[in-house]
């Protein structure tokens, strides 16, 4: 029987550790949550040499085991904690080779713990453009470790690191700094009241704040002859223990480490002037910009035209092949057009990904959060939200749960409030195909106004985010302070196999996520526009022969006339016309109403919710564009989706707080249910109001 | 026969489809521990 070890992965943020991680587990990864909280876990398995294996778990980036934040908590309680079935048997420290003497903080501090710690220096390839070099083995003695001198982007060292993992037991787990070093008193007495307890792990969890820490701390209170110091003691000697660890750390690489300026061939300085510059830099990011939305348009056509057709066929398919009955019409009308609805946006969504984990491997985001710093600032918001703000464009539930390295108070409610304007990929879906029905197919120099109408909705989402911001800054009265620190990653070119695993990851939970909850609602709205109650439903092929029985219908008019009928008088047509008085002045109709309605559980159920209403009765091989493009205007006459109602249903989509989950999440954050009722009412009403104005200005 | 089996289906569908749905939004989870450091306010202040 193979055995298994447990692996953790632990860095400075943008030392490349998720690369290391991908280089390892390869695919034989998953995602998760830590349990409880809503941190990311990353685990895999990889096969390290003589049949052993290794379960890897990826931690949160972290600077020290002195915790700010809940990321960071997660790697202490990990550490701390023996009885965790995922205490490592090793933990692996991955470095960057620019950034040595910083990352070797975190690494000196988990070997204190006495754990196997081996030592990873990743970007081995940029020693030559920095003009580092290093003495490996001359570091091994003096850290008292194994070092993998690695690079993943040109694959190099991953064997020798999977060696180096098999043999942890050979890892001397001598500490690298005496804790007593600290304050000899304070130790000498703490030494005397735990005679068993590892010191430093004593020292840490006095000085964190971590759940695991409850438990602990009241056996130190407990023991009466130990008095702990105040908070600000404590304090200064963390303070002290920092100094103590750089002051060994610059010993060990005075000798260890070599920079030679001289011959840096380096890029970056140049880069970084334009890319930030405060002009050229905001221009830069414009058309990056308008780059990513033409391609997201023009690439991805041919594949949703195709999408398109498949599902069409193949409802058209299943009513064919299968017998006659409710089953096959709940397949053909409900389940396959609504799934037809979310599979569709895949190639969108996936070049989406693609563009914003290029931008992230290559470090130019850093750069663009460092930009916008400037303009936050005037708003009341740091840089730090601009964080949120940015990864709202994929989710606003992670968005939210981002604010929590926000350190102020206020920023962070403000950062949590605003979010949700951002463009988020659910919405993607609603406005693809919006303005695919509203905005024409044609080019302004070069750029199609499809594109710069997707381009403007971010946009406006974007500053409506921030002007809200400025407002709520200017409202609320909490006094808090914060400083914005960024780092600033080197610019790589971004690893294809990175890239790539985030686009299949993103892209399959925005599939999946979203998915089971259409299919769901695709199934009960089937049912509700299929079955109705009283004589109007049951009776509906005799009423409408009455009605027409002058006019020389065909039977396949007549048999739609019926299908109507039905539609109007089913479960979602009595509840579609009941709350159609207050969307009509929008421009939409009861369908629409309904698709709104149902979109509250997730904004990508429009288009599925539409495709299912429209597909009920209809026997025609249509495509989802094509049934809504088809659809009239009872009231106004004339097709349903015009310019008006489109940009009307555009702007509503925009500013709605059309998300169940964000709510759920806003409440979790801010532990209460004032500030999510407070947002959905002024976002709901604030989208009513401008739809409304749209529509009634442009009809 | 058929239309019995096809109605069977469809609603044992439906009911799936309800439960499913409540599950995800209304069911509250049972957390196992506390969530947001010592003082538990998720730095709310």
């Amino acid at each position: 029987m193979s055995k298994q070890i447990n692996v953790a992965l632990i860095g400075n943020p943008n030392t490349g550790k998720t690369s290391v991680f991908n280089a390892l587990t390869g695919l034989n990864q998953k995602v998760g949550n830590y349990p409880g909280i809503t941190v990311e876990k990353k685990e895999g398995i990889c096969k390290l040499p003589r049949g052993v294996k290794a379960h890897i778990i990826d931690l949160p980036g972290t600077y020290s085991l002195n915790a700010s934040s809940l990321d960071e908590n997660v790697v202490i309680e990990l550490l701390l904690n023996k009885n965790d079935k995922d205490f490592p048997d090793i933990a692996v420290v991955v470095s960057d080779v620019e950034n040595l003497k910083r990352n070797l903080l975190l690494f000196t501090q988990i070997k204190d713990l006495e754990i196997p710690t081996l030592l990873v220096i990743n970007m081995s390839d940029r020693m030559n453009y920095k003009g580092i070099s290093l003495n490996i083995d001359y570091l091994e003695e003096h850290l008292q470790t194994k070092i993998a001198l690695i690079s993943t982007r040109k694959n190099e060292g991953i064997g020798r690191l999977k060696d180096l993992i098999a043999n942890f037991k050979d890892l001397p787990i001598t500490p690298c700094l005496n804790a007593s070093e600290i304050d000899q008193d304070y130790f000498d007495n703490l030494r005397k009241a735990f005679p068993n307890q590892l010191l430093y792990k004593l020292w840490l969890v006095i000085t964190q704040d971590v759940n695991f820490g409850k438990t602990d701390r009241k056996e130190i209170d407990a023991v009466a002859n130990f008095k702990t110091k105040s908070k600000g003691d404590l304090k200064r000697l963390q303070q002290k223990e920092t100094i103590k660890r750089y002051q060994f750390i610059n010993n060990v690489l005075k000798k260890g480490q070599t920079i030679d300026v001289s011959q840096a061939k380096d890029l970056r300085t140049k880069l970084d002037r334009i890319l930030t510059h405060k002009v050229w830099g905001y221009a830069i990011f414009f058309v990056i910009l308008l780059t990513l939305f033409q391609a997201i348009y023009d690439w991805s056509s041919v594949p949703m035209d195709f999408i398109d057709n498949v599902f069409a066929s193949l409802s058209e398919w299943a009513k064919d092949m299968l017998p006659n009955g409710a089953f096959t019409n709940l397949l053909a009308e409900g389940i396959i057009p609504g799934l037809g609805g979310i599979v569709i946006f895949i190639p969108q969504i996936a070049f989406l990904f693609l563009f914003i984990a290029i931008l992230e491997e290559s470090g130019y985001m850093s750069r663009v959060v460092f930009l916008m710093d400037r303009v936050m600032r005037r708003f009341g918001l740091s840089g730090k939200s601009v964080v949120p703000l940015i990864s709202g464009t994929a989710c606003a539930i992670p968005a939210v749960m981002a604010t929590r390295n926000i350190e102020s108070w206020k920023e962070r409610l403000i950062t949590i409030l605003v979010t949700p304007f951002t463009t988020c990929s659910a919405r993607l879906p609603v406005y693809l195909i919006i303005i695919s029905l509203v905005i024409p197919e044609g080019r302004f120099l070069g750029l199609g106004y499809q594109a710069l109408t997707l381009m403007l909705l971010y946009l406006i989402g974007f500053g409506v985010a921030v002007i809200s911001a400025y407002i709520l800054n200017k409202i609320l009265k909490i006094k808090s302070k914060t400083f914005f620190v960024v780092e600033m990653p080197n610019y790589k070119l971004p690893l294809f196999k990175n890239v790539a695993l985030t686009v299949i990851e993103k892209t399959k939970s925005f599939i999946f996520g979203a998915g089971k909850i259409i299919l769901a609602i695709s199934i009960i709205l089937w049912f509700l526009a299929s079955y109705g109650p009283g004589e109007q439903f049951h009776n509906a092929e005799n009423i409408v022969k009455a009605e027409y029985i002058t006019q020389n219908l065909t039977e396949e008019d007549l048999q739609q006339k019926i299908a109507s009928h039905k539609l109007e008088y089913s479960f979602i047509g009595i509840t579609g016309r009941a709350i159609e008085p207050v969307i009509r002045p929008l421009g939409y109709d009861w369908k629409i109403g309904i698709a709104i309605i149902s979109s509250f559980a997730a904004r990508e159920v429009f288009v599925g919710t539409l495709a299912t209403i429209y597909s009920v009765g209809s026997d025609d091989e249509e495509t989802i564009k094509n049934r809504m493009a088809g659809e009239v205007n009872l009231v106004l006459g004339g097709p349903l989706f015009t310019f008006a109602s489109g940009i009307s249903l555009l702007l509503f989509y925009a500013f709605a707080m059309q998300c169940m989950s964000t709510l759920a999440i806003v409440k979790r954050e801010t532990n209460s249910w004032k500030w999510p009722l407070l947002q959905l009412v002024i976002m709901t009403v604030f989208a009513y109001i401008v739809a409304l104005l749209a529509f009634q200005f442009l009809k | 026969m058929n239309a019995i089996i096809q109605n069977i289906l469809v609603f044992s569908a439906l009911s799936l489809a309800i439960v499913f749905l409540v599950k995800k939004f209304f069911w509250k989870k049972k957390s196992s521990k506390k969530v947001c450091g010592s003082d538990d306010n998720c730095a709310c202040h």
